[in-house]
């Protein structure tokens, strides 16, 4: 016996093209969907796992470090403003700290790279305190360093690769001149520490010419106050202390907008898709009527009509939303792509994350939305008379 | 107050990790600012087109074996691995293609050397280009006094010249090191540019004449 299901599978097939382009509709409106649900999550979880790759919730620098930072990386000014290394002293001793670091960036101007110079930059690190923030750190050659004053480097694996350097080969730190020699290399993390030059603060600071450090990185003890320890260290005189929870906060606000604009686009595209749902049905019903009221006379019930009409809409959105979500899978990488291209700031990692929960949850909303929009077509259908539509001409 | 300073920490931070990841996102050996580069190195050229090839592209195994071999394995490695993309310059003036530019990386003393030449449709260098090589005196050898005088040169030139051992005869073992206290970037930069060559002459020339 034929089921209803299949009558509702046959209907469709009549009109191949139209069934075709409303499938695509619906692939489409799911697959914006769900790669936007996707990237939601995916954003902030890749933002986490950055942040978290800090190694350390707070950083406390000098005023003015940040933006000048940003210069030194970007036009290779210089000028950074340095604090006192006994600072890390007077705030390791507050409760809420876990552990601590001293840090210091330094950038030389090297002329003989690009057309007319660039900066090359060095990431003084404590190597009693620093490799003890990063313990996901691992090795693809060598190790850190043999002692706190040692002229050694460790590199990031794209600065390795870039400069072209293996354990044991040397660096040269742009016009100072010193030499180094590359005692370690470190595994890809897909951060920045990637790009990054390590080598021991004391050893930065003899080639600076300087004692004094950029930034103090602070692990917060688990369970303590963070706020507390924030508020006692913007006491502290011409410091800036940053929170990465609050730079996480930020940096989601910043993208709140770029959200909120494509979310405005999926719901539009969704729209359309339903209307192109309603079309269809419409259509199909439409073309139908005396075959619907030959139904009738044969002892169909309106709710039958209806329960058959409905079920096109349900194969309609059912089968538009696996394809979309086959698609947004299949192309998540390309989204990513695309997605890094428009964002001003990417963490690094997938940005689209996608998983079974998330696919079956934008199922659901496809099927139920069109499931809304099926109704008025199959209530349509429900209520044809009879003897009108075998009356009417076909 | 206290959220203005986070806002801009929050964007002066962005900036960072932009400015890093457009660093690194040069590890393979592309012009840092090809708009302005190109014109430099091809002067009377109009446009140009980016093309990316790789080795496991053009030929897989058997071309980076027949590369290998023409480089000389043991002594002046590839460095790069068979799917690394490398980024080609192909230079018009109009509608008419009349010649390319290509990089290539090569270990130096103190860090990556990065040489560039550009060709004309023969395989004849027109601008011999160091954009990136670290040492004391490394300026003497993006000097034009010293690269000017690869110009004219060709892949035929390393015939009868060794940048391995450093011996041989023709135009090549008539350039002197500019810098004699940084020997090895002298014969690293030799290196480097007759594995340009030969590398363009696998991607490039002799495909162009026909040859496998």
């Amino acid at each position: 016996m034929i089921t209803p299901f299949q009558i509702a599978y046959k209907n469709l097939l009549r009109k191949k093209v139209r069934t075709l382009l409303t499938l695509v509709g619906i692939m489409l409106s799911t697959w914006v969907l769900v790669s936007l649900f996707g990237f939601n999550r995916g954003y902030e979880k890749a933002l986490n796992r950055d942040i978290d790759n800090m190694g350390y919730q707070l950083m406390v620098m000098a005023k003015g470090c940040p933006y000048e930072a940003a210069t030194m990386m970007l036009q290779g000014g210089k000028g950074l403003r340095y604090m006192e290394q006994s600072m890390v002293n007077d705030i390791s001793r507050e409760p809420e700290v876990d552990k601590i670091t001293p840090i210091l960036m330094q950038a030389f101007f090297d002329p003989n790279k690009g057309e007319s110079g660039g900066i090359a930059g060095y990431f003084g690190v404590d190597p009693a305190s620093y490799p003890a923030m990063k313990p996901f750190f691992r090795f693809r050659s060598g190790g850190w360093f043999h002692d706190e004053s040692a002229a050694e480097v460790v590199m990031g694996y794209e600065a390795a690769e870039l400069e072209q350097r293996a354990v044991g080969d040397l660096t040269l730190v742009p016009e100072k001149n010193v030499r180094l020699k590359v005692v370690g290399i470190l595994e890809r993390t897909g951060t920045q520490d990637d790009g990054t030059i390590f080598v021991p603060l004391k050893t930065l600071q003899r080639i600076a010419g300087t004692s004094k450090i950029t930034t103090i990185g602070i692990s917060v003890k688990k369970d303590a106050d963070m706020a507390r320890l924030e508020n006692k260290l913007y006491q502290l005189k011409d410091v800036q202390v940053v929170s990465f929870s609050q730079v996480k906060q930020t940096i989601m606000k910043l993208i709140a907008t770029a959200r909120v604009m494509v979310l405005s686009i999926a719901l539009i595209a969704v729209l359309i898709a339903m209307v192109g749902v309603v079309n269809t049905v419409l259509m199909s019903v439409l073309e139908r009527v005396q075959e619907i009221g030959i139904l009738k006379t044969m002892g169909a019930m309106p709710g039958d009509i209806f329960r058959l009409v409905w079920t096109e809409t349900l194969i309609l959105c059912v089968g538009g939303g696996i394809a979309g979500i086959g698609f947004a899978l299949l192309f998540a990488r390309v989204t990513d792509i695309l997605v890094r291209r428009i964002l001003p700031y990417a963490p690094s990692g997938g940005l689209v994350a996608i998983d079974g929960r998330l696919a079956l949850l934008t199922l659901a909303t496809i099927v139920t939305v069109g499931l809304l929009s099926g109704l008025y077509p199959a209530w349509k259908a429900g209520r044809v008379r009879p003897l009108d539509s075998i009356r009417r001409e076909g | 107050m206290r959220l203005i300073a986070v806002t801009t920490i929050s964007l002066a931070l962005l900036t960072c990790f932009v400015a890093a990841s457009a660093a690194l996102a040069a590890v393979a050996c592309d012009l840092n600012d090809a708009d302005r580069d190109v014109p430099r190195l091809f002067p009377n050229s109009t446009s140009f087109s980016s093309i990316y090839v790789s080795i496991e592209k053009r030929g897989g195994a058997p071309l980076l074996k027949r590369i290998e071999n023409r480089l000389g394995t043991s002594y002046l490695p590839l460095y790069a691995p068979i799917d690394v993309p490398y980024t080609l310059y192909e230079i018009y003036r109009g509608k008419e293609k009349v010649g390319y530019i290509h990089g290539v990386n090569q270990k130096g003393q103190f860090g990556g050397i990065q040489l560039f030449m550009a060709q004309d449709l023969n395989g004849r260098i027109k601008t011999f280009y160091i954009q990136k090589i670290t040492g004391a005196s490394a300026g003497k050898f993006r000097d034009p006094k010293f690269t000017r005088k690869f110009v004219g040169l060709s892949l035929k030139d390393f015939d009868a010249y060794d940048p391995v051992t450093g011996r041989g005869t023709g135009k090549i073992a008539e350039i002197t090191n500019p810098a004699p206290e940084m020997e090895t970037d002298f014969y690293g930069v030799l290196r480097g540019l007759k594995k340009n060559l030969i590398l363009m002459d696998e991607f490039i020339y002799s495909r162009e004449h026909g040859k496998p």
